[in-house]
Order: structure tokens, then sequence, then C-alpha cells
């Protein structure tokens, strides 16, 4: 127990010493948090919005995909996209690899299914009279779609949490493509790994809390929001 | 001004509207009654062009309707169970305002008239979750007319409010039709409610506009008769017999005109003989009035005013219905 005492010591005098390294990580984990799950959200969600209200062919092999896609392994998907970044794959142009753009590219592609499902469901599980009132009152299909995701948006606010707390808790993917480059690609969960694999706890326990601290922060944020929109 | 023509709609292949034609003419007062599931709720749905018919033609102004959105800002529908959006009450009286487009200025105005002429002026601040049922019914009637539709839609408008609030809201409507031209179709299985309302009545029963008035109305399962086609049907509390060749679902209708009225029961030929209490007495047209008693399931008779006076029929008074077999209308 003495050295996760000391490790928690290490981590607060990190975490108050202004430590550049640390803080770095940290905001570099920030910017391809919310970068990536602005763009997943962003996709995912009009994209349950259509599962959830829109009937065409295929519609349920859509979901089926999108559900099974919340349980692939980051691992597997970070392969896959070394695969296609590397310098012989068919985007090895671009030049991403062990790049922050490749870790949020990963993200991206990890969180939109989980953006697209939960927001499948919230829409769902808006009642469907809110639709037809809208509709009824003269509102067009943007207007009648806006008063769903207005209905249900204490549901989308926890999509955007969840999607963002995958981003930034993943790390098989940030680990495959990103490489872990110091001052470049680390993030706060390939440095966590890294340094309890070097057995440097303390600084290991100190990127831990702040990765907590981001998500609680976020957390906070979208509440505030909810708070804002009662019932 | 507003059609449904040769329409069919099917749900999972299940026929619940079958209407050659339902026109809803311009400043028109329409009530459409019949039993739960007899296809009003839907009916006001395709006239609202929330559903598309299975088959068929939806004509506005006698032309086909080929722009739902357009169509939809001159129809507006009240839901049976409506709901108000996740905001204050003013807030959901601006919502068809402002998808049209309408200046600030001109909503304030519409919403504090419509307001006060439904009396809900204080409650305009107030959540949905603060509100009662009869109240949220009250507020959905008035976002409705607050965008000033052309056809304004009904379901069951007064399902959530008690006695007293229905009178209002009916008294509103009146009100609301005295002050600008607008044709009303309210779907309601209280035929007081329609008789004191609307111009028009009319009667569905299975999903099709029923060939008969639209009282005793009644769904039922025939039983199979012993010998012959003298069927029983149980209704309520009582067991109506009918001449009919059917067994199974089947809708049946007392002709109101086809029951005698008395205080004892009467020896007679009559199969249908019922002892029960008036509860309503209504004048419906020149010398003739509508008995409702509660014999064991409410029906409507139609007796003179004569009659009434003769029998000293009022609301509590005993009363014996009597009907025959081959009276009762099978379809």
């Amino acid at each position: 127990m003495d050295f996760l005492a000391e490790g928690f010591r290490r981590a607060l005098a990190l975490l108050f010493s202004g430590d550049a390294e640390v803080y770095g990580i940290a905001l570099l984990t920030l910017k391809i948090g919310v970068i990536s799950t602005v763009l997943a959200c962003g996709l995912g969600i009009p994209l349950g919005f259509v599962l959830a209200t829109r009937g065409f062919w295929g519609r349920r092999a859509a979901l089926t995909v999108v559900n099974t896609a919340l349980a692939f392994p980051t691992v597997v998907l970070g392969l896959l996209l070394y695969g296609l970044l590397s310098r012989r794959g068919p985007l090895g142009a671009v030049g991403w690899l062990y790049t922050w753009q490749a870790i949020a590219l990963g993200d991206v592609l990890l969180a939109l299914p989980i953006a697209a499902a939960l927001a499948a469901a919230a829409v769902q599980g808006v009642d469907p009279r809110i639709r037809r009132t809208a509709e009824t009152l003269g509102a067009g299909r943007w207007r009648s779609a806006w008063s769903v995701a207005r209905e249900a948006r204490f549901a989308l606010a926890a999509v955007i949490t969840t999607a963002f707390g995958h981003v930034v808790a993943e790390i098989g993917s940030a680990m495959t493509v990103g490489g872990n480059i110091r001052g470049q690609t680390r993030t706060l969960t390939t440095a966590v790994a890294l340094y309890t694999s070097q057995g440097d706890f303390g600084l290991a326990l100190a990127l831990g809390l702040i990765l907590l601290l981001l998500a609680l922060l976020v957390n906070v944020a979208l509440q505030a929001l909810q708070g804002r929109g009662r019932a | 001004m507003l059609e449904l023509r040769d329409v069919r709609h099917e749900y999972d292949g299940r026929v619940v509207l079958h209407l050659e034609r339902f026109a809803v003419p311009p400043g028109a007062a329409i009530a459409v009654v019949g039993p739960n599931g007899s296809g009003k709720s839907t009916l006001l749905r395709l006239l609202a062009l929330l559903e598309r018919p299975t088959q068929g033609r939806v004509l506005l102004d006698g032309a086909v309707v080929t722009s739902r959105g357009a169509a939809r800002r001159r129809v507006t529908l009240v839901e049976q169970r409506p709901i108000l959006f996740r905001a204050t009450v003013r807030e959901n009286l601006e919502f068809g305002l402002q998808v049209r487009g309408i200046r600030r200025t001109e909503v304030n105005r519409r919403i504090q008239d419509v307001a006060a002429r439904f009396g809900i002026t204080p409650l305009l601040g107030r959540r949905r979750h603060e509100l009662s049922d009869g109240e949220v019914q009250r507020v959905a009637v008035a976002r409705a007319l607050a965008v000033e539709p052309d056809v304004l839609l009904l379901d069951e408008p007064a399902s959530s409010a008690d006695r007293a609030a229905a009178l209002t809201l009916y008294r509103a409507l009146a009100e609301e039709r005295v002050r600008r031209p607008m044709a009303v179709c309210l779907a309601s299985h209280q035929l007081e409610d329609a008789y004191r309302w609307a111009d028009d009545v009319r009667a569905l029963a299975d999903g099709r506009l029923s060939p008969v008035t639209p009282e005793n109305l009644f769904r039922v399962e025939l039983m199979p008769a012993e010998s012959g086609d003298l069927k029983h049907a149980c209704v309520g509390a009582v067991e109506i017999a009918a001449m009919t060749d059917r067994t199974g679902p089947a809708i049946l209708a007392v002709p109101p005109t086809d029951i005698f009225v008395s205080r004892e029961p009467l020896a007679s030929s009559a199969r249908n003989t019922f002892q029960g209490r008036v509860t309503g007495l209504a004048r419906r047209g020149p010398g003739a009035v509508h008995v409702t008693a509660d014999v064991g399931v409410e029906l409507i008779a139609v007796v003179t005013e004569e009659a009434v006076r003769d029998l000293a029929l009022a609301p509590g008074s005993p009363v014996v219905f009597s009907f025959k077999a081959s009276a009762v209308r099978v379809f």
C-alpha cells in the first residue's frame, strides 16, 4: 500500500507543479478528444436520427451493423487503420501515420457507431406525438427533426458524454497508429501505459487522475447545459 | 375544401379505413362518432396529412395534395391525448407561428389573443409538467387555433376534461367559428357532444361510414343460433337479439325511432325488452325528443314531446325500452 500512497503524493505534486510534459500530454488528449467527439457526434447523431425515424430498405441491417460496431475491438481498429495509413497502404500518401490526426481518425471511427446507436435509441425514445404535433403545426422536415432533437436533448447530451468518454479512454488504436511519440502523439492513456510499464507509478497515476478530471469536467459542463433546459 | 376520395388505409395488412368519399366543406362543423377502434383517429390523421392513405387520394380545394408540407399549414390536428413540447406554454403557442415566419409583434398579439379566449393567460409561463390533463388539452387547442387554420381537426377534444371544461371548450370553439370562417371536424364517442355542437353528425363503424344514424351503434360478437337466424350478442350488461344470418364480429345498430318507450314492460312481440332509468332528455328538431336511458347499456330512443309528457319522463324516472329483433340492423 505504501507505493500507492507514494503514487498519490507524486501525482498531486506533479499536478500542482505545472509540469510542462504532463500538461502537454493532457492538452493533446483534450484536443484529440474534442475534435474526434465533435466529428463523431456531428456525423453519428444525424445518422442515428435517420436510422430511428426513416423507413428505408436495409434500415434493419444498418442498425445491426452500427450496433455490432459498438463492440469493435480498438486494437483491431488500430491495426486496420495502420494498414490503411502505412506508407504502402491506400492512404499512405496522406502521411498521417504516427500523427495526432491518425489518433483522431481512429477515435472518430470508434465513437461514430456509439453516437449513431445511442442517438437512434434516444430518438426512438421520444414520444411519436412530438413529431406529429410539429408537423401538424406546419413544421417542415428539418424543423420537425429539431423538435424531436430538443425533446431528446438530455439523452443526446449523454451520447456526447459517452462518445467523449470513449475517445479519451481509448488506448489500442492510439498506441498503434499514434506510436506514443513523446511530445507529438503521447496521450494520457498511452502515457499511463508507458510509465506503468517503466515502473514510474506516480507519474502514471498523475496522468490517470488528469484523465478522470477531464471526464469529470466534460460531464459537469454537459450537466450544467442540461440544467438550463428544464423539463 | 378537404376531401378523402376512394381511400383505403391498412395497418399491417388489416384494413382500418375504407371510405368512398369523406368531405369537409368550408366552414362545416362535422362530428364523427363511433366506438373505440372504429377508425376515427386514423381518419383524422389522414385528413391532417400526417399519414398517406394506402390507396386513394386526399384533395384540398379540389386538387390532389402533392405537397403535404404546404397543405399542413392549412389543416391542423389536435390529437386525443395531445402532447406539449418540452417548453413553456407561451413557447408552445409560438411554435406554429414561428415556423410560418410570422413577425414577433404579430406572434405576441396572437398569443395574447388566443390565450385570453381560452383562459390560459395565467398558464403562459408554465411548463408542461406543471399543467393538468385538462389544461394541456386547452393549451393544445389554443396552440392549434393560434395558427388560424382553414380546417381544425379535433380527436376527442373533451376526453381529458371534466364536464364543465368540455362545455367551455365547445363554447370557445363555437365563438372561434363566429370570429373567423373555419371548418371543424371532431371525432367523439359522445353523441351528446356531437349533437350539441355539430351541424353534421357522421357515424363511423369498423372503418366505414355507417349507413344508419349514429345512435346505438355497438361492436359485438354474434353468437351462433341454435336454430334459425335469431342471434344474440352481449352489449354492456344486456343481451340483444337480432335477426341475421351472420355470426361472429359485427356492428349492431338499433335505430332510435324503432324503440318503443313505456313505463311498464309491454306484452308484445318485441324480443328485446330492457328496463332502466332515464339519464337524459334532449330536444332534437320540431317535436322530437331524444330519450337516453341506462338499461344496462346506454340506449337512445326518439319520441314525441307528447309522449314525454304522457309518460312523465324525466331524468331518473324508470323506463322500459322495447324493440323487435328484426329492427336491429347488422353490418
